[in-house]
């Protein structure tokens, strides 16, 4: 029965080929193959929803990533010959062909993704049951793009971004086979420090939390806009990398970052008995009480949640409103005086001293 | 005071003393201090412009920045102490001394003395201010005849003794946030954070358009009075901002017959 497709194939194999001038397999997807088509710029299509899509694939930032070892049929496993039909989505909790090197098992995220069900952005509640609004809670893709590694380097106690010759050689005078020290080098030290600037990580959590939609589904306040307006949030944005953004507070120092948990969660990093020691990390306001914690990071100068800001806030306004409205009209008068300065509906003549009386007298 | 002349001659023209070269001095502490707090202190306040990166990165961007602001603000306070007990030197010397050598020293006395000081406001302020806006709205052809110090001088004089007060003790709350939270609450640091941002606009913005705009835009001031740098007023510029001081300056120096006639806004600046 098999051998009936063969003259079919055989077909199909002369079709490919004479269309598009290539010699290339079509059956067998491999890695030269993906990128025939995917290094073009211009790949794109509308797909049924009337999106937009583009299947370029930058190589060189490709290459700059973690995932740079993976064959792009290890996440792409639907696909397995070219033209190939539009792709699934990447489960990204299924098993991919790098050997994790402490278990020497397959490498997967389920862990990620079981910690990430446990957290707040879970879609499920303490009793299994969906909660409300399915598609508002996030999957890895929703927060992750393709990440890229940011290596530093240290010398004589200076760390600097970027791979330096200095450290890397001397994980290369031993592990001189292909990249490994390279990819080495560049996951570990990638991972010493925080792999995505602070500045991105509030436009990620911004992609939700900022949303007003989003935060009327779910009864949330504006802690996007909030952070902004503090002291953190102000420095994150001048490019600061000291100043905390939304994950150090909201996860227990230690602990996985995808496990951000409700403030009324015990474990949580906001709960109230843990913020003080949230606030008090190791890098962070380590000389402090824990009665800092009582600070309140996400003011929204709502009369009835922050009475104390709000009044203040008034107050302050008000004040300035009063001064430099005076001052101001003042002086647009005096500037005004000035085109007519002698006239006026009554005049004083009264001479201050004997010599004053005006010119015009 | 008396080591200089209340007029002294230059090129021929008369000229007013204002300010000793002790008051000149804490002058120039106090603006290149305040330029610097407004200066690494604004691009954090409005982080989110597309100016304040630039300029804070030319400040030393938020790894020096923050300590600049820090040091120049500890500058400020430091200006703040030495100007309170300058005064206070000031009001033993002229004032107690006085009252002690005329064997007048009661409580009562103090007190008049301590108001009668010229840069303290009291009556003829408030008349000089209801005859401005007179003068402003037309009801009267003569402008006021401010003393020794007007009340809009009085004004910027005491702007950072309001003004230090709030945002200084803010201003050390949040750089020593930590040691202070095991005697404070955390919640001081929300009411410091808007004492400190907001009452630094309101001063910068008075700074920038009314102090600027008394020695800086003003058409007879433009590009810039020279009071601050020589201590000394000229005499059309005494006459239109101090007349009754002026009055009682040349009376006092026997110069009686050749007090001028009081200017209207804005005459005889030849602009």
């Amino acid at each position: 029965m098999h051998y009936m497709y063969l003259p079919g194939l055989f077909f199909y194999l002369a079709g490919v080929i004479t269309l598009t001038g290539v010699n290339v397999n079509p059956v067998m997807a491999n890695e030269l193959n993906c990128m025939m088509c995917h290094k073009h710029r211009g790949l794109s299509r509308i797909d049924e929803k009337g999106e937009f899509r583009l299947f370029y694939i930058n190589n060189e930032l490709f290459d700059s990533g973690p995932h740079r070892r993976n064959k792009c049929s290890d996440c792409h496993k639907d696909i397995d010959r070219i033209p190939h039909e539009p792709a699934k989505k990447v489960d990204c909790t299924q098993q991919c062909h790098v050997i994790e090197p402490s278990g020497k098992k397959k490498f997967s995220h389920k862990n990620i993704a079981k910690t990430l069900a446990s957290s707040v952005h879970g879609k499920l509640d303490d009793e299994g049951k969906e909660k409300p609004h399915q598609s508002d809670f996030p999957g890895c893709k929703d927060c992750h793009d393709q990440p890229l590694y940011r290596p530093i380097s240290v010398f004589k106690g200076v760390a600097k971004h970027g791979v330096s010759a200095r450290s890397i050689s001397r994980c290369k005078s031993c592990h001189t086979s292909g990249n490994f020290a390279e990819d080495f080098y560049e996951h570990v030290t990638s991972r010493l420090h925080k792999t995505r600037f602070s500045k991105e990580i509030i436009e990620v959590c911004a992609k939700c939390h900022q949303d007003s939609e989003f935060r009327k589904r779910h009864d949330l306040d504006d802690v996007i806009t909030s952070y902004k307006q503090t002291f953190h949030g102000k420095m994150v944005e001048l490019g600061s990398e000291r100043t905390p953004d939304c994950l150090d507070c909201h996860v227990v120092e230690g602990e996985n970052n995808h496990l951000i948990e409700a403030k009324t969660v015990a474990t949580s990093s906001t709960h109230p008995s843990n913020v003080g020691n949230t606030c008090r990390a190791s890098d962070c306001h380590k000389n402090a009480s824990a009665e800092l914690a009582s600070f309140q990071t996400h003011v929204t100068y709502d009369r009835e949640k922050y009475p104390l800001q709000f009044y203040m806030l008034v107050g302050f306004k008000a004040l300035m409103a009063i001064v430099l409205y005076f001052f101001l009209t003042l002086i647009f008068l005096e500037l005004l005086r000035r085109l007519f300065p002698r006239f006026a509906f009554f005049k004083d003549n009264q001479p201050h001293h004997k010599n004053t009386r005006p010119k015009d007298q | 005071m008396s080591k200089y002349d209340p007029i002294v001659y230059k090129d021929g023209k008369r000229l007013f003393y204002r300010f000793s070269a002790h008051q000149r001095v804490q002058h120039v502490v106090l603006f290149s201090s305040v330029l610097l707090l407004a200066i690494t202190g604004f691009p954090l306040r409005h982080a989110e412009e597309a100016w304040a990166k630039p300029l804070y990165n030319m400040m030393g961007g938020t790894e020096y920045a923050p300590l600049i602001h820090r040091a120049a603000g500890t500058v400020l306070l430091g200006l703040f102490v030495y100007h309170t007990i300058y005064w206070m030197v000031k009001f033993y010397q002229n004032q107690i001394c006085k009252l002690k050598r005329e064997n007048r020293l009661t409580p009562w006395n103090i007190v008049k003395e301590f108001f009668s000081q010229e840069m303290v406001p009291n009556k003829k302020d408030l008349v000089d201010i209801v005859h401005l806006w007179k003068y402003l709205l037309y009801f009267t052809n003569r402008p006021p005849r401010h003393e020794r110090m007007s009340w809009r001088e009085k004004f910027d004089y005491f702007a950072p003794y309001w003004g230090i007060p709030i945002l200084g003790p803010a201003g050390v709350a949040l750089w020593w946030r930590d040691e202070l939270s095991h005697i404070m609450p955390g919640i001081v640091l929300n009411a410091a954070y808007i004492m400190h941002t907001d009452e630094a606009l309101l001063a910068v913005l008075f700074l920038f358009f009314v102090h600027w705009y008394n020695v800086h835009y003003a058409p007879e001031k433009f590009p810039a009075a020279k009071v601050w740098l020589t201590g000394y007023l000229t005499e059309d510029e005494m006459i239109h901002e101090h007349y009754a001081d002026y009055v009682k300056v040349m009376i006092a120096a026997g110069l009686e017959e050749e007090i001028k006639p009081q200017h209207f806004a804005g005459e005889r600046y030849g602009w």
